[in-house]
């Protein structure tokens, strides 16, 4: 199934553009590219405020297939119009051919090994000694969870100092599963892990399978689920907690845990208190950029 | 001290639908930044946005930190909304698709202000002006 895939070409179009012209230039740049465009900014104060008149490159990449070539010479006639309707000036539309490789591999670049509490997340490619550490190994392109978010590196930590071994333990939005494996790695007696999405559901089966571990991975929601679990990991964003609330009370085992993480400082106050409303007990808080993580117990 | 800006990057996708491809993958890739990072923040913070698209105005420090900011849809999305059309001309010079007032400009201008990088009211005025008259969008009144 794996294997060297045929690489991908692109077309890179750039148009310098004065900032008037901007968001005429990107209007007709979006027309062409592959979801959606970018802009080159002046580095004039942050965000590029106060850069009135500063030098704009506006950005769009295609697919270098047969119709690429007419549909850049449609936008070059459509940019050659701009000039009459009274905006700044642009720049000649350049054009580049760059392979899939180039930017990937940039990409790979920043997802270099990392240490997180008692593991060692590293990309699938990578074949970094885990020193001492649990290796959780992960493929980041196909769901969200590869232990580079700030909310999944204090799930990680949970993880690493919570009592695990012997116990069931649920994930609830298990994403790539990052969680769920870490949990299975740790010595957990059983690990279910649900997502509704079903993409990783599948992301989140093979990164078990290829960790070598057991994780039984379902499509679902808290809700979905039947039992009580001395662990429940929830690594999902403010309004869905507020929502799943009760069903994740109704999981937690007497004297078991939740781990509720993904919650934004701002949205905290309302989460703590539909926890409290179900009867969660607040044991322990963190906060690492705006973010909060909770644990809490029945 | 403040930390020194390598790079500033828009990118205009649509809400909650970045991937590592391009437009993403490329214009931010080769400044070093954690995509993974950058692209789960952005999903989670345009989800609520779905189905429109939502600029985001990346900041990239020396040191491959990065702080993004959403900003409002597309002057070019609020023209055809307010001009009530699907897209603009191929032939803006000739064939006129649509029609919009000053007194609308002058809202669009308004909701686009902060992220124009226009002084006066004037100049973004001028800016909407041009790029409805740029999608063959005819300004009245």
């Amino acid at each position: 199934m794996r294997g060297p895939r045929p690489l991908t070409r692109w077309l890179e179009i750039a148009v310098p553009a004065h900032a008037e012209a901007v968001e005429a230039v990107s209007e007709i740049l979006t027309r062409i590219g592959h979801n959606g465009i970018a802009v080159d900014m002046p580095t004039v104060g942050a965000g590029g405020r106060g850069a009135e008149t500063g030098d704009y490159t506006v950005k769009a990449y295609l697919l270098a297939d047969a119709d690429a070539f007419a549909k850049v010479s449609d936008a070059r006639d459509a940019l050659g119009h701009l000039q009459a309707f009274g905006l700044g000036p642009i720049g000649e539309l350049a054009v580049r051919t760059i392979d899939d490789e180039d930017w990937l591999a940039a990409w790979k670049a920043s997802l270099a090994p990392i240490r997180v509490g008692a593991f060692l997340v590293r990309p699938t490619w990578s074949d970094a000694d885990a020193a001492g550490a649990i290796a959780l190994a992960l493929d980041p392109g196909m769901a969200f969870g590869t232990g580079l978010h700030p909310t999944t590196q204090q799930c990680l930590e949970a993880l690493s100092t919570l009592p695990v071994e012997g116990l069931r333990v649920l994930d609830v939005g298990t994403g790539s599963g990052i969680l769920a494996i870490a949990a299975a790695k740790r010595g957990a007696r059983e690990v279910v892990a649900v997502d509704v999405d079903p993409l990783a559901v599948a992301a989140a089966a093979e990164n078990a399978e290829r960790n070598g571990t057991r994780v039984a991975v379902r499509q679902g929601s808290a809700a979905d689920v039947a039992g009580a679990f001395d662990l429940v990991l929830a690594n999902l964003v403010g309004p869905v907690l507020l929502a799943v609330a009760s069903h994740l009370r109704a999981r937690v085992a007497p004297a078991g845990r939740l781990v509720a993480a993904g919650i934004v400082r701002d949205a905290e106050a309302g989460v703590r208190d539909a926890f409290a409303r179900v009867g969660l007990r607040l044991v322990e808080r963190e906060e690492r950029d705006d973010w909060v993580r909770l644990v809490l117990t029945a | 001290m403040a930390k020194k800006i390598k790079a500033v990057v828009k990118v205009q996708i649509q809400a909650g639908k970045a991937t590592a491809a391009p437009p993403v993958g490329t214009a931010l890739g080769p400044h070093g930044i954690n995509m993974g990072q950058f692209i789960k923040e952005y999903n989670e913070r345009t989800a609520p946005l779905s189905g429109t698209v939502v600029p985001a105005v990346v900041t990239v420090f020396e040191d491959r930190s990065y702080t993004f900011i959403i900003k409002s849809p597309p002057a070019a999305d609020l023209i055809r909304k307010e001009a009530g059309i699907e897209k603009g001309s191929g032939q803006p010079n000739k064939n006129k698709v649509g029609k919009l007032t000053r007194a609308k400009v002058r809202s669009i201008a308004e909701t686009k202000m902060a992220d124009l990088n226009a002084n006066t009211i004037e100049s973004a005025m001028k800016m909407i002006e041009g790029t409805a008259r740029s999608m063959g969008v005819e300004i009245t009144g």
